[in-house]
């Protein structure tokens, strides 16, 4: 192993682990990569290279205008800042609201408490599809259909019993001993919440938010049945506005797609230290 | 910690916006759900009550037995397969080696891709004429392997199953931000000792996580694998013979015939099952009396 | 940070306010109307200029206001929901999907029929309402019409050394092995998804085997499991991995011309004709033609038709006449025999409206059209006929029937059991 004479040579098992780890590494990047980029060239089909040959070949000649039916056609603009804005508001409200009754329910001791988590617990278990008479007519009769507020209050609520299971867990590892402290000190019930235990669960908070936001994203089942102005409707609604009831312009809605994504990517790619570094600069294990 | 007077107001104030959308969005629909379990109703006609006759049916059913089934493995599939790969991962990319905030990114996007282009993409691979893994096969001299992935009995459902294990990105990306919290001074003293990168991880990586951020993934990953549906229902649509069906699935299936007890009564069913589940990851994390790792490991929190 | 999230909130609520505060003006009747005539549906571009036209002649007294909807399964659950809640909207399109006697029972819809004898009626083909109407009323009104017969390329069978296509089921099956053997497809079948093409392929067969009353008693007559037989048997001439194939995989294989026979509703003619379709030039229309459905050997099917409802219109019951009236208006107004020939001239659907049809016999939809009235009787497809169970249920049993899980018997009494369970 004379060209890694200079490092620490990597000899025996290391060297087998080193190896796996880098088969590893490849194959998820390829595997992961591997959709996207079969979602890109399909989109750049027409259909019936899309229906008729290989799902596997490569266009005979890129098929912009597939990007330009899901631009002006089904009018995606509108659609991704609907989303955009639908899932901000409601995963911000979802959070504030769970890591709320988080708090209450990792730090204190209070009756009913147990009876308050399973309440949670089952809460993540429901079956959503199951809900939507009952979410119809509660929509309905807060007078919130078809309206942003409808979305935005629906989507945060599914998502409490979520957040607020991701936050408890975080809060449950920050020991007693730190708020006890501050409590010694005369912080009060919202000092400790605000100062110590909100900034110390940031991990947690930031994992349900994520977690709420994809959801956000990706939900069509609701946003299509509590909303019915086309001036409201979301992303997802907007990527099926190529099928029809007997076929689907598969190509168009694949341009759909990736336009669809890359909001989420970029925003995903640039947002990425703040939330790593959000989810990171809580406390240090040791 | 204990409760003082001034601190129980403000603690209802702060349950209350929680329990308030907890009882709109949760209690009173799901009590609307147990009581239309009871019923027979096709939701046009007046209702009729049915006792436990839907629940008989579903335990008859072998297509709901099926589903639940499978239910149960995929949850067993994601939190103890799905999970611990996305471990393996995260403790890999955490030592940062060349490249890995890259691959952390790439690792992520599956999650923003919607599911209907996923679905699309696999039933394409495991297509029986041109698809890409019968490819591979005839290309590596097996073609007498390749099949209808999809549409034989024994692997359409580990095909459904598997593609999806892969995709750990959400799961590593958790993991990964609890890994960095630890102090680095472990790993510095074990290097010293002569531990291996393996070790290291058996020993510190493992252990410090285990009860935050791992068990918080095992349990979202069984809570996805028990909720199951998208996937399956644009992937093959429960096919062959009902063999990758799964319970939300089956339940939305009688919703479409109209048939709300059955399907009300199949989401109970759901609840139930996925309760039992969550109690026992958690008292498997719990039970094994090393609650003394977390005690010592006591975070230095704020200065 | 705090700034941002206030002024999130303040945005967030101050734009839920303004979008509930929807702006009417006292005189207008609005008309809501969720369709799924919409977007890339074939009927969509002259539904839009029939909306247009329509709001523009009644401006300031009735606008309609349509509701997109694309993908049908999101819609039926909204329907359903919207329905079962009490907030059926103003106008609505349902399917056999739907359990429409119930709807019909219900009360929930407009009756139509005063204002189908005052002779709205006689724009509608003889006895369209038969079927769907309860007690003599008709509330939920059949409006589009689809037929089910097959559509061959010629260039295949030739190759295959045919000229004519087989008229039994005898027949057929030696032609499939003279197509196979010439290193075709005979047919595109499916058991993924929801098995659409499969299950118009065993509607054919139950007919030419039960005849006009294949349906009385149920899956009960013979013929179903004498038809299960003859479906099994077309999976082995058409494409691999058919058990897991759906639509696409059908109407893929056909565009690719290795494939000889297709069969779907007549809203599928518009690829025919489409120059992205086209191979060395050659449109698909051009190498193709359309067949009548083969007699069974010892059947009861004699020159029979299958088809269906693809599309009924039900109005919710209005409490304020003039908007009963308003409804009605629009319903008559679309169902205009002049409108509706334009309307199917251009997308290539059916109406059960009496309209002149196009004089160009050569015309794909004409030679359906021909079919269709040669025809001595007609018979709704099997997932019309039975209630939805027996549809969602179907791929699962037709898959099991393909692989062996069930025998023939098995197959149709495991759609009975789904049935009887719903």
């Amino acid at each position: 192993m004379s060209e890694t004479r200079l490092r620490p040579a990597l000899h025996g098992k290391e060297l087998v682990l080193a190896v796996i780890r880098w088969i590893l590494i490849i194959f998820f990047a390829v595997y992961t990569l591997f959709p996207l980029i079969w979602l890109i060239i399909s989109s750049l089909k027409t259909n019936f290279e899309f229906l008729a040959q290989s799902p596997f070949s490569l266009p005979s000649k890129p098929q912009w205008i597939n990007y330009k039916n899901a631009l002006t056609v089904a009018g995606l603009g509108r659609m991704l800042l609907n989303s955009v804005f639908v899932g901000l508001s409601a995963t911000l409200v979802n959070v504030i609201i769970a890591s709320m009754s988080a708090y209450c329910i990792s730090r204190f001791r209070f009756k009913g408490r147990e009876k308050i988590f399973t309440l949670f617990t089952a809460g993540i278990l429901v079956p959503l599809n199951a809900l939507m008479v009952p979410y119809f007519v509660i929509i309905n009769k807060l007078g919130l259909y078809n309206t942003y507020g409808g979305m935005i209050l629906l989507y945060a609520a599914i998502g409490i019993p979520m957040s607020t299971f991701l936050i408890r867990g975080l809060m449950d590892s920050i020991p007693m001993e730190v708020e006890e402290a501050a409590y010694i000190d005369g912080c009060g019930f919202y000092g400790r919440f605000f100062h110590i235990l909100l900034p110390l669960s940031r991990t947690g908070i930031v994992t349900a938010a994520t977690f709420e936001f994809l959801t956000c994203w990706n939900e069509f089942v609701f946003a299509n049945l509590i909303v019915s102005s086309e001036k409201l409707r979301t992303i997802q609604v907007g990527i099926r506005y190529f099928t029809n009831q007997f076929s689907t312009d598969y190509v168009s809605m694949y341009a759909a797609i990736v336009i669809s994504i890359i909001p989420s990517i970029l925003g995903y790619v640039l947002f990425q230290e703040q939330i790593i570094a959000g989810m990171t600069s809580g406390a240090v294990k040791g | 910690m204990k409760l003082i007077r001034s601190d129980r107001k403000a603690l209802y104030a702060f349950m209350a916006p929680a329990l308030a959308v907890m009882i709109l969005f949760f209690v009173i629909p799901v009590i609307y759900v147990i009581v239309v379990s009871f019923l027979k109703w096709n939701g046009i006609s007046a209702p009729a009550l049915n006792n436990l006759k839907n629940y008989a049916l579903l335990m008859k059913d072998k297509s709901f037995s099926r589903s639940v089934i499978n239910n149960i493995i995929w949850a067993l599939v994601a939190g103890f397969i799905q999970v611990p790969l996305a471990m393996v991962m995260a403790i890999i990319l955490s030592r940062k080696p060349k490249g890995w905030k890259f691959f952390r990114t790439v690792y992520f996007f599956p999650q923003v891709i919607s599911g209907i282009a996923l679905a699309t993409l696999w039933r394409a691979i495991y297509n029986a004429e041109h698809g890409m893994l019968n490819g591979l096969l005839r290309a590596i001299g097996a073609g007498a392997a390749a099949k209808d992935w999809l549409g034989t009995i024994q692997t359409a459902f580990p095909a459904v199953l598997i593609y999806w294990v892969f995709y750990v990105g959400y799961y590593m990306v958790i993991m990964m931000a609890d890994i960095t919290t630890i102090d680095t001074s472990y790993y510095e003293a074990a290097t010293i000792d002569g531990a291996t990168d393996f070790q290291q991880a058996i020993y510190i990586t493992i252990p410090l996580i285990k009860k935050t951020s791992l068990l918080t993934c095992v349990t979202l990953a069984s809570v996805m694998g028990l909720r199951q549906f998208e996937q399956v229902y644009m992937l093959t649509n429960g096919q062959p013979a009902n063999t990758t069906s799964t319970i939300v699935l089956y339940m939305y299936k009688k919703m479409q015939n109209a048939n709300y007890g059955i399907a009300s009564a199949s989401a109970v069913i759901l609840i139930i099952v996925g309760v039992v589940f969550i109690v026992c990851i958690r008292k498997l994390f719990e039970g094994r009396g090393d609650k003394p790792v977390v005690a010592k490991n006591v975070r230095r929190a704020v200065k | 940070m705090k700034k941002l999230f206030a002024l999130i909130l303040a945005v967030t609520m101050c734009l839920s306010l303004a979008a509930i505060a929807v702006p009417a003006s006292a005189d207008e009747i609005v008309i809501n109307f969720p369709s799924i005539w919409v977007g890339t549906d074939s009927k969509a571009p002259y539904m839009a200029e029939m909306i247009e036209a329509f709001n523009a002649e009644n401006a300031g007294s009735i606008k309609v206001v349509v509701e997109e909807q694309t993908d049908y399964q999101a819609y039926r659950d909204k329907i359903r929901t919207t329905i079962t809640t009490g907030n059926a909207p103003d106008l609505c399109i349902l399917d056999t999907t739907f359990d429409i006697k119930a709807f019909a029972e219900s009360g929930k819809f407009m009756d139509l029929t005063p204002y189908l004898e005052d002779g709205w009626g006689e724009n509608f083909t003889d006895g369209a309402f038969d079927a769907w109407s309860v007690d003599g009323k008709v509330s939920i009104l059949p409006f589009e019409a689809a037929v089910f017969t097959p559509i061959y390329n010629t260039e295949i069978l030739k190759a295959a050394g045919w000229d004519h296509f087989p008229a039994t089921y005898d027949e057929f099956f030696k032609m499939a092995e003279d197509v196979k053997a010439a290193g075709y497809n005979v047919m595109g079948q499916m058991a993924g998804d929801n098995a659409w093409s499969s299950m118009l392929w065993y509607s054919l067969i139950a007919e030419a085997i039960g005849g006009k009353d294949v349906y009385e008693g149920g899956l009960s007559n013979p013929a179903f499991v004498e038809a299960a037989k003859v479906l099994k048997e077309m999976y082995n001439y058409t494409f691999d991995g058919a058990v897991s194939a759906t639509a696409s995989d059908v109407n893929g294989h056909f565009l690719a011309r290795d494939t000889a026979i297709y069969l779907n509703g007549p809203w599928w003619i518009a690829n025919f004709y489409k120059e992205d379709n086209a191979v060395d030039g050659v449109l698909l229309a051009d190498v193709c033609e359309v067949a009548t459905n083969p007699a069974y050997e010892g059947g009861k099917g004699d020159n029979g038709l299958v088809t269906t409802v693809q599309g009924f219109l039900a109005a919710a019951k209005q409490s304020d006449p003039a908007k009963e009236e308003a409804v009605v208006k629009f319903l008559k107004y679309i169902s205009e025999p002049e409108r509706v020939a334009q309307w199917a001239l251009s997308s290539g659907a059916m109406f059960f409206v009496k309209y002149t049809p196009s004089p160009d016999t050569t015309l794909i939809s004409q030679k359906v059209t021909e079919v269709s009235n040669n025809a001595s009787y007609t018979i709704l497809h099997v997932n019309g006929a039975f209630p939805t169970a027996f549809s969602t249920e179907f791929p699962a049993a037709l898959s099991a029937l393909i692989l062996g899980e069930v025998d023939e018997q098995g197959f149709v009494d495991q759609l009975q059991l789904a049935i009887d369970m719903a």
